[in-house]
């Protein structure tokens, strides 16, 4: 399908016609239009690790501890699943960008995989919380009754489920915007000399994986310990 | 200003690579550096995130060279900045520790409350 442009026409009063100008192939426009809503996630993700940070100053042996009943094996493979998954991303811009579309769709393929996988190792992670009596609304992380967990803990679970969860949203929304990616690509609508919309879903993603590198230290590693930890194994 | 130009498929390729190899370092040294020195852990954690950060924003998100979005993105990180201060400000003036607070616990307030008027607070 073609995308053939069709000038707009403006008349000034004397009836001669003059052409508007079009932005339809303004790719910095399109770059720098997505870079904005970027930097509403930023703000957004921003203000919660400044609230965490407060409340670590406020709580902090609570913190080191919580962070360290946490378990970082499952937390680093996810970090390494992300990693790759920004790499298949932008090699598949690359081969777009390149010309080579059926290499570009395989590395959307392997991206959507490796983030359903990520999601998978999350909801394991999650479940074994749940299953220890660690989640939101549960008697632990309620204070003023006999399972509450210190304050500050409650504090950082509430942050922890908090954050990974709205970044486990990113991620799904992400899913879905590959797919869409996907559909357009193959209505011939997303192509090697019109793909911003592959860019800005690739900067999207690599967002998506720039929250993770700040979410994974802080919740997993301050606690430091034993390189397993970890609720799901009973710590 | 314009980056949808031309590319060098094998050097773009091989630049991926690169800062892939990098950031899988980068994230060996964060699992080890609990073992190698303990005090300031932190410190060393949000250190070694943001040379990681840093790789992905310049490389992966070809920010590298276009100065207008990188001031862009510097301004909004102050203005959290900014907010956060004001916003985490307020409430140490007038909250923190008074039982109206969500931040520190109930048992916190009650101790803190016959000591809520002497200066060792602020």
């Amino acid at each position: 399908m073609s995308h053939e442009y069709v000038p707009e026409i403006a008349t000034d009063r004397e009836g001669n016609e003059y052409e508007v100008q079009g932005w339809q192939d303004d790719f910095y426009g399109g770059k720098l239009g997505f870079w904005l809503f970027m930097f509403t996630e930023v703000m957004m993700f921003g203000a919660m690790f400044l609230t965490l940070a407060y409340y670590n100053t406020l709580h902090p042996q609570d913190f080191i501890e919580a962070s360290a009943s946490l378990n970082r094996l499952l937390g680093g493979t996810n970090t390494v699943i992300l990693l790759i998954s920004a790499l298949t991303m932008g090699l598949g811009l690359l081969k777009m960008r390149a010309g080579d579309i059926k290499g570009a769709k395989l590395m959307i393929w392997a991206t959507i995989i490796l983030a359903l996988l990520f999601l998978g190792i999350k909801a394991v992670e999650w479940t074994a919380e749940y299953n220890h009596g660690v989640f939101l609304g549960l008697d632990a992380m309620q204070p003023g009754n006999e399972h509450s967990m210190p304050f500050g803990k409650i504090l950082f679970f509430g942050m922890y489920f908090t954050m990974t969860g709205l970044h486990g949203f990113h991620i799904i929304i992400g899913i879905g915007l590959m797919l869409w990616l996907m559909k357009r690509i193959n209505s011939e609508k997303v192509t090697p000399d019109h793909h911003i919309l592959y860019w800005n879903i690739a900067l999207y993603w690599d967002i998506v994986h720039l929250i993770w590198v700040f979410v994974f230290p802080y919740y997993y590693m301050i606690g430091g310990g034993d390189i397993v930890g970890g609720i799901a194994h009973g710590h | 200003m314009d980056t949808n130009t031309t590319i060098d498929y094998q050097v773009e390729r091989k630049r991926y690579y690169k800062v892939l190899v990098g950031l899988l370092l980068l994230t060996a040294v964060t699992f080890v550096q609990p073992y190698i020195f303990h005090a300031g852990t932190f410190t060393a954690q949000m250190f070694i995130a943001v040379i990681k950060a840093w790789l992905i924003v310049m490389y992966y998100m070809h920010l590298k060279g276009e100065k207008l979005i990188g001031t862009m993105a510097l301004f909004s990180l102050s203005l959290v900045f900014v907010f956060f201060v004001i916003v985490i400000g307020v409430d140490v003036a007038n909250f923190q520790f008074g039982a109206e607070s969500h931040i520190t616990a109930a048992a916190e307030h009650t101790a803190g409350a016959a000591h809520a008027a002497t200066p060792a607070h602020h």
